[in-house]
C-alpha cells in the first residue's frame, strides 16, 4: 500500500460513485474495470471492493429514501427472499471459477449494462400507465406536478425470479444488480421507475452483504483497499446525487453506454 | 375491485427504524474506515496483513486486545458496514411485529434466517 494507491483508490472510488449516482447505479459497473484494468488488481479483489463500495452507497442512498417514503419496503422485504439466496449462490460460485473466467463474465454484463442503459433513456419520457389491481400498494410523487401517486404490485412471481438473477450476478459479480431489476420491476410489475428504483436500492444492501461475508472468509478483501473504495464511492455518490438535480443526464448515458461498451470488449480480450 | 383506489400504507415504524440503522451504520463503519487510512498514513503505510482470512472471533479479540492498529480498525469498518443492512433486516422484523403484520414478520424473518446461516459459516466456521 502506498500513497500514490490510496489517492488512486479514494479518487476512482468518488468518479464511480459519482457516475454511478447520477446514471442511478451502484457504481460497480464503473469501479470494477478501474480497480482491474487501471490499478490492477486481482479480478476477486477487485469484486470483493465493489460490493462493499455497493453496500455503502445503497445503505445512504437507501435511508434517504425511506425517509422520503418511495421505498415499497414490503415489496423489497419479499424480493429480498430471491436476491439473497441468488447472491450466495453467486458468491459461491465465483470463489470457485478462475479470474479469467470471471473477467469474460463480467465483460459481457458490461456490454448488456450498456444496452440497458440506453433502452432506459429511450423510454424515459415514455407516460408509465398506473395499475391499482394488484397487491403491496404503495404512493410515489409524480416527478412533474409532485402530486402523490398510488400503484400497485402485479405478477410478483415473475420479478421474484428476475430477483434472484439479479442475486446471483450481484454475488459473482459484485455490482448491485439494479440495472435487471429497475426494468423488471417497472415493466413486469407495473411499478413506477421512482418506486422500482427507491426499491431495488433498498435491496442492495441486504443483497450485496450476503455474498460480502464470502469473499472475507476467502481473505479477498483487503482492509485499506476495500476502506478507501468504499469511502471513494461513498462521496462521490452524495455528488453524483447532488449533481443530478442540475444536470440532465441524457447525454451521460449515451457517453457511458459507449464508455462501457469499449470497456466490456477491452475486458473480454485481455 | 379492478378500479378502487388502494389503501395506502401510511408513514410507518418500519421507514423509520430502518432508515435510523442505516444511517447509524453508515456513518459509524465511515468514520472507522477513515480512522485506518489516517492511522496507516501515520505509520507510513506500513500493514501487516494477517496470514490468514480473518474469522469474527479473531477479529474481536485483535480489537479487544487494545492493538488499534490500522488493519483491525479496517477490518472492524467493513465488517460493521457489511453488517448494517441485516441489521436493517431485525429492524424490519421489530417494526411488521409492533405493527401486528404477521406475513412480513415471517418474510423478514425467512430473509434473516438465510442472512444469518450464510454471516455465521463465513465468519465462525470457515
Amino acid at each position: 500500500m502506498t500513497v500514490s494507491l490510496l489517492v488512486a483508490l479514494l479518487a476512482g472510488g468518488f468518479v464511480a460513485g459519482t457516475f454511478g449516482a447520477l446514471l442511478g447505479l451502484g457504481g460497480g459497473v464503473f469501479l470494477i474495470p478501474y480497480l482491474v484494468l487501471v490499478l490492477g488488481l486481482p479480478v476477486h479483489q477487485a469484486i470483493a471492493t465493489s460490493i462493499v463500495a455497493v453496500i455503502a452507497t445503497s445503505s445512504a442512498g437507501a435511508a434517504l429514501n425511506l425517509e422520503r417514503h418511495t421505498v415499497n419496503v414490503r415489496l423489497g422485504m419479499l424480493l429480498e427472499i430471491a436476491t439473497v439466496l441468488g447472491a450466495i449462490a453467486g458468491g459461491i460460485t465465483a470463489n470457485v471459477l478462475s479470474g479469467a473466467v470471471l473477467t469474460k463474465l463480467f465483460s459481457v454484463l458490461l456490454f448488456l449494462a450498456a444496452i440497458l442503459m440506453v433502452r432506459r433513456a429511450r423510454n424515459h419520457t415514455r407516460t408509465e400507465p398506473v395499475h391499482l389491481d394488484g397487491v403491496l400498494p404503495g404512493i410515489v410523487p409524480d416527478d412533474g406536478t409532485g402530486n402523490p401517486v398510488p400503484y400497485t404490485v402485479r405478477r410478483i412471481p415473475g420479478v421474484l425470479g428476475v430477483s434472484f438473477v439479479a442475486g446471483n450476478v450481484s454475488g459473482l459479480l459484485g455490482i448491485g444488480g439494479g440495472i435487471f431489476k429497475v426494468p423488471a420491476m417497472n415493466m413486469i410489475s407495473g411499478i413506477p421507475i421512482k418506486a422500482a428504483a427507491a426499491t431495488s436500492n433498498f435491496m442492495i444492501g441486504v443483497t450485496a452483504a450476503a455474498s460480502a461475508f464470502i469473499y472475507f472468509a476467502h481473505g479477498h478483501l483487503h482492509p485499506m483497499i476495500g476502506s478507501a473504495a468504499a469511502l471513494g464511492v461513498l462521496f462521490g455518490s452524495f455528488t453524483g446525487v447532488w449533481l443530478s438535480r442540475r444536470i440532465h443526464s441524457h447525454v451521460l448515458v449515451w457517453i457511458f453506454a459507449v464508455v462501457l461498451l469499449f470497456t466490456s470488449i477491452e475486458l473480454y480480450l485481455r | 375491485m379492478a378500479n378502487e383506489s388502494p389503501v395506502i400504507q401510511p408513514d410507518n415504524l418500519v421507514d423509520h427504524w430502518a432508515s435510523l440503522v442505516l444511517r447509524i451504520g453508515v456513518w459509524t463503519s465511515a468514520t472507522l474506515m477513515a480512522a485506518a487510512l489516517v492511522l496507516a498514513a501515520v505509520h507510513g503505510f506500513r500493514i501487516d496483513l494477517p496470514a490468514h482470512p480473518l474469522t469474527l472471533p479473531v477479529l474481536l479479540q485483535r480489537l479487544l486486545s487494545s492493538s488499534l492498529d490500522p488493519v483491525t480498525l479496517g477490518f472492524t469498518g467493513l465488517v460493521v458496514l457489511m453488517l448494517t443492512p441485516i441489521l436493517r433486516v431485525i429492524a424490519a422484523i421489530v417494526g411488521f411485529t409492533v405493527e401486528r403484520d404477521r406475513t412480513f414478520v415471517f418474510v423478514s424473518l425467512t430473509v434473516f434466517i438465510f442472512l444469518l446461516a450464510e454471516v455465521t459459516y463465513s465468519l465462525f466456521i470457515k
